[in-house]
């Protein structure tokens, strides 16, 4: 088990603001656990077309998950607007770690964080490939070593 | 190889067929990453409705969801429908940690391996709860 500090945003170097929607609630009044695998989607994406220039409908490469984790600490619920924080833990020749955080509006604990890891292939084969020059600053910009 | 890919459907005394559906797709023309955890939602739920018979909205211990993590090795496609299985690989006093796996139909091999952790809670307070007896011996029947 790693990750068991408190993560602060202050440890995150990009934050996006997401606006949660009715159907993110479950019965339980709270966003579905689910539904913070969309939100890590999101930022991670946002960050790889705004910041990287990925281009998602024509790109010669496309990044595919291999694995996502999340852990719950506190619940958040439709209408919050909340933000996810965005780093890159672990930069590989195709692959990158990247550590988000999900954090309540006027908060500075994490209510959850995770991991995801992307491994860039070339589209027309599959086949791993190096990560894009543009894609690479990008992601070292925002990559934070413990 | 990387771990958990020698898993299959033996490992998992408990398995369901999961539908798939049009917009489980994303643009890339595979089941989105995020979609494979409804479908560990899906057993998860299952199990413990039918052979733990948890009653989510009466019960006064409820399970919340504590951690999941989900490795993506194959892809999934709609409309073909998917194997989702469950067993217990861990069994606390209030918690309980799953493996899970979904399988392709065909294929012995698992297109997703993971774990998934409930911690269970009293619903009007929220603090940790001793598993309910009934939900632990379901439990235990499925117990690696």
């Amino acid at each position: 088990m790693t990750q068991e500090l408190i993560e602060t945003r202050g440890r995150y170097p990009h934050l996006l603001t997401i606006q949660t929607r009715w159907s993110d609630n479950d019965i339980y009044g709270h966003v579905n656990n689910v539904t913070y695998y969309s939100y890590f989607d999101t930022v991670v994406n946002c960050y790889l077309i705004d910041q990287g220039g990925l281009d998602i409908f024509e790109g010669s490469h496309i990044g595919v998950a291999v694995e996502t984790m999340c852990r719950f600490r506190k619940p958040i619920a439709y209408p919050e607007i909340i933000e996810a924080g965005l780093r890159v833990g672990k930069l590989g020749n195709s692959s990158v770690r990247y550590e988000i955080g999900i954090f309540r509006q006027g908060e500075d604990d994490a209510a959850a964080f995770g991991h995801f890891v992307h491994v860039f292939v070339e589209r027309a084969t599959n086949s791993p490939a190096p990560i894009p020059r543009p894609i690479r600053a990008a992601l070292e910009r925002i990559l934070v070593t413990p | 190889m990387t771990r958990g890919d020698d898993e299959i459907r033996d490992n998992y005394p408990y398995i369901i067929s999961v539908p798939t559906r049009w917009h489980d797709n994303d643009m890339l023309g595979h089941v989105n990453n995020v979609v494979y955890y409804r479908y560990i939602e899906a057993v998860v739920v299952r199990f413990l409705m039918e052979e733990a018979g948890l009653d989510w909205l009466q019960d006064p211990v409820i399970p919340y969801a504590a951690e999941i993590l989900c490795r993506f090795r194959r892809p999934l496609s709609f409309p073909a429908p998917v194997d989702a299985g469950l067993r217990v690989d861990k069994l606390g006093k209030t918690s309980v940690t799953y493996g899970v796996a979904l399988f392709s139909p065909d294929r012995p091999a698992p297109a997703a391996t993971g774990h998934f952790v409930h911690v269970f809670v009293e619903r009007q307070s929220e603090s940790p709860a001793s598993i309910p007896p009934a939900i632990r011996t379901a439990l235990e029947k499925v117990a690696r």
